[in-house]
């Protein structure tokens, strides 16, 4: 299948999802059942930010669903192509938000879900001043554990947020990664579509900090391929789901990095088999340098550990 | 003349009003002089191959004369000219070729011309099978200039062909029997089964044009460019400008025209000497402007960003400017009328080739030893001329554009370095190409390429092909007079991205460069093939496969011709927007826009529309991908 099909096939499946989701929403909880994240002023922030409307109510998730299907063109076209990804990405949103409203705490430890909005404004200085030097979508599964805590400690060494998405959560857990958001490193839940949860934090950003209007989704695209300095790894096998979602990533101006054969586009999907070059090559994709001379000492040090306590029983 | 607008080009139209006041003639007055063609030559059904002839048979099968007097058919008669259209085209690339390559033999660390690009010598002398290792730069120039002189008359074997060459293409031709052997015989072989009574059948004969064609692009015009480069340096993006408007008010204007390097590199140095140019204000200008026309421009743009004044059918309102003190040629492409034109304003018109002596012209013949100084002569005769201009009589049009220039392969590969992550590699590869147009953010790329045609609207169908190409995702490169077209209409900037569709636009934006990238001159389609071949080579899949398509809307010389058949050869589409003169022959129209296909993964298109033409290249571009699964 060529990229534009599966991004395609990928966007439609998202979109199926949910749907039957939308239906098991209504059905159990009735139209007028409030939808909402928790501690934000942007509802559903991909959502606001593409169309300017907040979604208050099952009903209007409903009708949200027409976003996603009127983003999906399948014409063989890169703007068609890009659309499609947001198209997975508004997709992802919806469903995460069903999440929220079929319970009242969807995730739980370690994994946070939405991120809220005094998380993204207490980031957004660091991330401006280049104190966070990027953010670092980690998404799937390293053939080994030891690979994936190589890598994420890597980027933690670095100063960069690193989210982490799917089973690699597990395998960093197994590395004995320290984990939590004053550690810059957020698991964010072991669904693909809990993805979305860091796409509403660079959305929040263009928002909050770019004081872009909601609705002006090009402005907000700009915004985030300009001033968030974000990209994602893609390990593993990739469904056409996740390379749908990869578009979306691509929209916003995130490169994407995996270690599958991709048919590769220069500076925005690459592959890279080779783990030890994975941060490098990220780095350098996003064009992101790094201020803080790495010092030469046994224990990581960087800005990630600021906030570390040492607990007692360490 | 009818009243219907000749050129989309502004310049061109007020430099014609101006022709009609000053009273005198261009080629468009000439056409229409000529009234309607002859429909026998139109369709190709007309023989002067002998003295029993002329003969004319009728272009509709079934009626009329069927048989010229020795019997020779419609299919016959037509492929037979068309056959020689293309030993015209080719020969005049195998003469330019050649004359490069005696110039690379004659260089010398003290002589004019000098090997400039040794990167490229090195690289030239390896396909050669020239040893380099501890030699001096000029003995390895000189075994290169050698080998390669070897395969214009080389009577055993088959000719050299550059690594870029599929391996799969090769056996194509090789099975099919027109792998080139030598390239002049290529041409004779041609002269000879197309003297009465020798070939008299259609097929075979198409197949000898094709072997020629290809020793004109994979070897005399490869060559040229390959030998001009080593010597006068490879292109490298520059900035420039286009359209008459380039013209100085008070500059001592040399136009240059033609085709071959070594003329205009000789010249450019020259007028860049102190002595001219003290000179030159000496006699009350601000100073030397050089320009150029044709692919003599395209040679100087490429490697000097020396601007472009025109293209073809824009030579004589060069002249008509009043303001150019002289026209300076060599060979191909020169209307003879610049001689009786020129009379009419102070123009000096120089010939400087044995090879095109137009009577009536000032002739300053190129000495082959000291052609710096031929070159000094001629721009100091153009800068005594200045005086002459008379200011009554000079109208510049105002309008030029920027452009840029200078896309050689090479210079492509540098810029998609730009693209490729360090970490991932390789560097100095086609791969980013080869990559966006496997995932299809680049849906194909065009070759579009060729002269002016007064048959059609000057410009329009260059113009129009190339924006809907690229606003479909299909990069453009161009060269030939279809560049100066794109320079012209402002396609060549970077600005020009914004016409683009998303994925070239995105393409544009990472890579740096315009929508539309000028390649160089008609024998510079070598470049793209080179690049097209790296591509194929780089995916291992032959040049048929690959979503690629040449198209010459604006077609007329029997070079065109030459490179058309080369080019679908070499296994891409080719558009044609003029019809060439085969359709008295269902059999060879058959041949070439249906059965070539067969044989070579490619065959002609005939559209004179480029709005369907681009429709059609969309289309087939998408069935292309289809195939290949991308
Ligand atoms: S070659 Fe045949 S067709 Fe041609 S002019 Fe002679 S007799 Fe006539
Ligand atoms: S493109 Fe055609 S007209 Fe222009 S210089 Fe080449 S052969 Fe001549």
């Amino acid at each position: 299948m060529n990229l534009y099909q599966t991004v395609f096939t990928g966007s439609k499946q998202a979109l199926k999802v949910a749907e039957d989701l939308v239906k098991e929403v209504v059905e159990k909880k009735g139209k007028d059942c409030k939808v909402a994240f928790p501690d934000t002023a942007y509802s559903l922030p991909v959502i606001y930010a593409a169309t300017g409307k907040k979604i208050t109510n099952v009903g209007e998730l409903e009708a949200a669903l027409d976003v996603v299907r009127s983003l999906i063109v399948e014409e063989e076209m890169l703007d068609k192509l890009l659309n499609s990804g947001l198209a997975t990405a508004v997709a992802a949103e919806i469903i995460e938000a069903c999440k929220y409203v079929l319970s009242d705490a969807p995730y739980s430890e370690p994994c946070s879900g939405f991120i809220s909005d005094p998380i993204i404004r207490s980031f957004g200085v660091p991330l401006v001043t280049g104190d966070v030097p990027g953010v670092a979508v980690v998404l799937g599964e390293f053939p080994d554990a030891e690979t994936a805590t190589k890598v994420i400690k890597d980027y933690q060494s670095k100063g960069l947020l690193t989210c982490l998405v799917g089973k690699v959560i597990d395998q960093a857990i197994e590395g004995k990664v320290k984990m939590g958001l004053d550690l810059r490193v957020v698991p964010l839940g072991y669904d693909v579509t809990s993805v979305i949860h860091i796409v509403s934090f660079a959305i929040r950003a263009a928002l909050i900090f770019g004081a872009v209007k909601p609705g002006d989704l090009g402005s907000v695209l700009q915004y985030c391929s300009d001033r968030v300095p974000a990209f994602v790894n893609a390990f593993g096998p990739l469904s056409e789901l996740v390379v749908s979602a990869g578009a979306g990533a691509i929209a916003l101006g995130f490169p994407v990095i995996t270690d599958q054969v991709v048919p590769e586009v220069p500076t925005l999907l690459l592959t890279q088999k080779d783990y030890d070059k994975v941060v490098k090559t990220s780095l350098e994709a996003r064009k992101i340098k790094i201020k803080i001379t790495e010092i030469p000492i046994p224990v990581s040090f960087a800005a990630a550990f600021e906030g570390e306590r040492i607990r007692k029983g360490d | 003349m009818d009243e219907k607008v000749l050129s989309i080009d502004k310049t061109t139209l007020e430099m014609l009003d101006k022709a009609k006041k000053d009273g005198v003639k261009t080629a468009w007055d000439r056409k229409a002089e000529l009234k309607a063609a002859c429909g026998f030559g139109a369709a190709g059904v007309c023989c002067r191959n002998c003295n029993l002839g002329p003969c004319r048979v009728s272009p509709v099968p079934g009626k009329g004369v069927e048989r010229g007097i020795c019997g020779a058919d419609a299919g016959v008669i037509v492929s037979r000219n068309f056959a020689r259209m293309v030993a015209g085209g080719a020969a005049a690339h195998s003469d330019h070729g050649r004359s490069i390559a005696l110039e690379l033999y004659h260089t010398s660390p003290d002589g004019d011309i000098k090997v400039k690009d040794e990167k490229k010598l090195m690289k030239v002398a390896k396909r050669f099978n020239v040893p380099t290792e501890g030699r001096d730069i000029y003995d390895i120039a000189h075994d290169v200039a050698q080998a390669g002189l070897n395969d214009f008359g080389r009577q055993m074997g088959e000719v050299n062909f550059p690594p870029t060459l599929p391996k799969k293409r090769k056996e194509i031709w090789d099975n099919l029997g027109i792998t080139p052997r030598g390239f002049d015989r290529e041409v004779v072989s041609i002269m000879h089964s197309t003297h009465i009574g020798c070939m008299a059948d259609a097929e075979p004969m198409i197949k000898m044009a094709l072997r020629c064609g290809l020793a004109d692009g994979w070897m005399g015009s490869y060559m040229a460019t390959e030998f001009s480069d080593i010597m006068f340096g490879t292109p490298k993006s520059i900035d420039t400008e286009a359209n008459l408007g380039v013209l100085g008010g008070n500059s001592v204007n040399i136009v240059l025209h033609g085709h071959e390097p070594s003329l205009s590199e000789m010249i450019v140095q020259a007028a860049e000497e102190p002595e001219m140019i003290a000179l030159a204000k000496e006699q009350g200008a601000d100073g030397i402007n050089l320009c150029g026309m044709c692919c003599t421009a395209n040679e100087a743009t490429m490697r000097h960003g020396i601007k472009l004044a025109g293209n073809f059918m824009q030579q004589e309102l060069a002249v008509v400017t009043g303001a150019v003190e002289a026209l300076v040629v060599d060979v191909q492409c020169i209307f003879p009328a610049l001689a009786k034109l020129s009379e009419s304003y102070h123009t000096k018109f120089i010939t400087t080739s044995p090879k095109a002596y137009i009577k009536g012209s000032v002739r300053m013949e190129m000495d082959e030893e000291h052609p710096l100084q031929t070159a000094r002569e001629i721009v100091k005769a153009a800068i005594m001329n200045f005086k002459n201009r008379d200011k009554s009589k000079v109208m510049i049009p105002e309008l030029k554009s920027e452009a840029i220039v200078g896309y050689s392969t090479e210079e492509i590969l540098n810029k998609l370095d730009g693209v490729v992550n360090s970490q991932i590699g390789p560097m100095q590869t086609t791969k980013p190409l080869g990559d966006v147009i496997v995932a299809g953010v680049l849906r194909g790329a065009a070759g579009v390429v060729g002269c002016n045609n007064p048959k059609v609207q000057h410009d329009f169908g260059h113009i129009e092909t190339i924006k809907g190409l690229i606003k479909n995702d299909i990069i453009v490169v161009v060269t030939g007079c279809a560049a100066q077209a794109a320079a012209k209409a402002g396609l060549l900037k970077k600005e020009a991205r914004e016409l683009a569709g998303p994925g070239l636009k995105k393409v544009c934006e990472l890579v740096d460069i315009p929508p539309v990238l000028h390649m160089g001159s008609c024998v510079d389609i070598s470049r793209i093939l080179e690049l097209v071949g790296s591509v194929a080579n780089q995916l291992g899949t032959d040049i048929s496969d690959l979503p690629v398509v040449g198209v010459a809307p604006e077609w007329m010389s029997e070079k065109a011709v030459s490179i058309g058949c080369y080019v679908v050869a070499s296994g891409i589409d080719t558009w044609l927007g003029v019809v060439p003169p085969v359709t008295g022959s269902p059999e060879v129209v058959d041949i070439l826009t249906n059965k070539m296909e067969d044989w070579l993964g490619a065959k002609f298109f005939i559209q004179p529309d480029p709005h369907k033409a681009v429709d059609e290249i969309v289309n087939r571009i998408n069935e292309k991908r289809k195939k290949l699964g991308i």
